[in-house]
């Protein structure tokens, strides 16, 4: 399984009473990709940084990659998710005054224990697959157009060959047609990758790309919060 | 790809961090500047008398002889008698001795009577002995070697003539005007009193006085010059005198026996004890000083702390990308820290330039105005202390937004 959640209990602050995320069992198969709705201040963010390991539930288990995350450290933790888990947002995918492949090699950066500073050509190889022009590698991202921007975001997700790419909300900076372009590109990268899509939008016209769809609100208990 | 980032993070928030780097900067050429300074004044202070191993006067306080002998402040107690002077000066212990005679001052300059053995002997800062720029010592009863402040100030060049006045007022009425000295010689700058000093011979300081009784000039008793040259023009009388030991071991056994003097009341200094006493007395300004250049240091290191605050919750989304990149809440906590880091050395580098520059530039201005030898050599060890300092206030500074980053990153 790709994700296995199971009694999951999550608040902030200590008032365990009213739990923002209540889930009694959730899970996403290898290789599936997911989309999950819900409309914003319902706890989807929250889900997504339980699922990498950033925050960590007040009660029960999470699970990615046949991997529980409660059974690590923070600083495994960490590991983890630079090792199998892709993550692309809406905005700030990248760090801006940094340029493409120092992004990319950002990511590489935290992953295994000791990858050779030769990584480079590596990193040129995928932004090229990536469509992105020689002559943008070195400037810092924040010059780019969006549309580049999100797809160097996507290299930089699967430099590591993440099991498990996450995605929050990335489409909705882009217009319709980049983002009909987009969500093509994506899901062919991960059926080809076989790598699970955890898809997160508010956005349901989205939904027609998914064979699955589950709305958070169906999943999570807590409910009635939005 | 740590220090990079830190670097160009740091590249992109250029105004905020160029004036916070500007502010530090200051702060650490205050700082350094300050403590240079003061070592340097401290180091020339000390070195107003070198290589002289005894002063002696009549029975006075340390700091009094002090003054009125070297620093030629104040009026001396009382005179010596010349007897005295050559009884001791002549003991087998005492390799040299300078007799000083003052009390007679040209247009605000204290005159000092004294002999050639002064230019041999006298040396101050690291042993340096004096110099003439132009001229030579004194040989006639009306030479006068001027001190270099003296003859910029007034103008004098070799052959000038020049009257000296009775007493140490600026505007004495009682003026020597019937026997003019001529100006044989002038000293190099030496950042020490030497400079504002005129130097006659203890003949001299006995011809002018010879026909006056009580401090006032007797009408009527004319002595031609002529008169004057045939006399032995010994002196009855010097007002201190400044010894040179055979050996420094027995300064002690020497400085008893002359305290214990049983013709007169005499006191004798070391003058590197007294100067030291002396310096300790304005120890006060010294630590205003370094608390005030302490306070600006302060001052911007709380400027860079608001600054890097300010720029954490700029950063929030940044922080975030990063923890999703797999970056632990402590690496964001090192990267403010680095940050500030880097921040401190750039400002270290540009204060401790600025200063070394300004004071290249002010070295010879200083020593040709002020007499001041204000050396260059800024990487003392106290000031590489104080960078170290630097670095270390600047991370404790930086502590707070850094903590403030780690707990963004922890909570996601």
């Amino acid at each position: 399984m790709a994700i296995e959640l199971s009694n999951l209990s999550f608040s902030y602050g200590t008032s365990l009473e009213k739990p923002l995320l209540d889930i009694p069992e959730w899970s996403v198969g290898d290789g599936e990709q997911v989309f999950i709705h819900g409309p914003s201040g319902s706890g989807k963010s929250t889900l997504l940084n339980l699922l990498s390991g950033i925050l960590t539930p007040n009660k029960g288990c999470v699970s990615v990659m046949g991997q529980s995350l409660g059974d690590l450290s923070s600083r495994q933790r960490d590991r983890f998710r630079a090792n199998h888990v892709g993550y692309i947002f809406q905005q700030f995918n990248l760090i801006p005054y940094l340029d493409a492949i120092d992004n990319v090699r950002l990511a590489i950066h935290f992953s295994k224990k000791s990858t050779n500073s030769d990584s480079s050509a590596d990193i040129k190889a995928l932004l090229a697959t990536f469509d992105i022009n020689e002559s943008h590698w070195e400037k810092p991202v924040s010059t780019l157009s969006i549309g580049q921007q999100q797809r160097i975001a996507i290299a930089r997700a699967m430099i590591n060959k993440p099991e498990l790419l996450i995605a929050d909300e990335p489409t909705s900076s882009l217009d319709q047609k980049n983002r009909d372009i987009f969500m093509g590109e994506l899901l062919e990268l991960v059926k080809r990758q076989k790598t699970s899509l955890l898809f997160v939008s508010h956005d349901m016209s989205l939904a027609s790309y998914f064979n699955r769809v589950d709305a958070l609100s169906d999943i999570n208990q807590a409910g009635g919060r939005a | 790809m740590f220090l990079r980032l830190a670097e160009r993070s740091l590249l992109n928030r250029k105004g905020s961090v160029i004036l916070t780097v500007l502010a530090m900067s200051v702060s650490v050429f205050v700082l350094l500047g300050v403590e240079h300074m003061r070592e340097q004044t401290k180091e020339s202070f000390r070195g107003t008398v070198s290589g002289v191993d005894l002063i002696v006067g009549a029975r006075t306080g340390s700091l009094n002889l002090l003054l009125y002998s070297v620093f030629r402040m104040g009026s001396p107690t009382n005179n010596i008698d010349w007897n005295s002077y050559q009884q001791i000066a002549s003991s087998s212990k005492v390799a040299w001795a300078i007799p000083i005679s003052l009390g007679d001052s040209h247009k605000g300059f204290r005159v000092m009577g004294t002999t050639t053995d002064y230019f041999k002997h006298f040396s101050y800062g690291k042993k340096y002995s004096l110099q003439f720029s132009e001229g030579k010592p004194f040989d006639g009863v009306f030479d006068v070697v001027l001190g270099s402040k003296v003859a910029k100030k007034l103008d004098y060049s070799l052959g000038d003539r020049i009257v000296l006045a009775h007493g140490l007022g600026q505007t004495s009425f009682s003026l020597h005007d019937d026997r003019p000295f001529r100006v044989v010689g002038i000293l190099e700058a030496t950042g020490t009193p030497v400079d504002q000093a005129v130097h006659v011979s203890l003949q001299g300081i006995e011809a002018i006085h010879i026909d006056w009784t009580q401090g006032v000039k007797m009408p009527g008793s004319k002595i031609t010059t002529e008169q004057l040259l045939a006399q032995e023009l010994t002196p009855k009388s010097i007002t201190a005198f400044m010894l040179g030991l055979t050996s420094s071991m027995a300064t002690f056994r020497v400085q008893r026996d002359i305290n214990q003097y049983r013709k007169e009341p005499l006191t004798a200094i070391l003058p590197g004890v007294a100067l030291a006493e002396l310096w300790q007395m304005m120890g006060v300004m010294e630590n205003t000083l370094r608390l005030v250049s302490s306070l600006v240091f302060i001052a911007a290191l709380l400027g860079l702390s608001a600054m890097m605050l300010a720029s954490i919750r700029e950063r929030e989304h940044e922080i975030h990308l990063l923890r999703v990149v797999g970056a632990s809440p402590v690496f964001i906590f090192l990267l403010i820290e680095m940050e500030a880091m880097l921040i401190s050395l750039v400002s270290i580098l540009i204060g401790a330039g600025s200063l070394y520059s300004a004071l290249l530039l002010a070295e010879g201005f200083l020593s040709s105005s002020f007499g001041l030898h204000i050396g260059t050599s800024i990487l003392s060890e106290t000031n590489l202390m104080f960078m170290g300092l630097v670095v270390v206030a600047t991370l404790l500074a930086a502590a707070l937004p850094s903590f403030f980053a780690y707990k963004t990153a922890k909570s996601g």
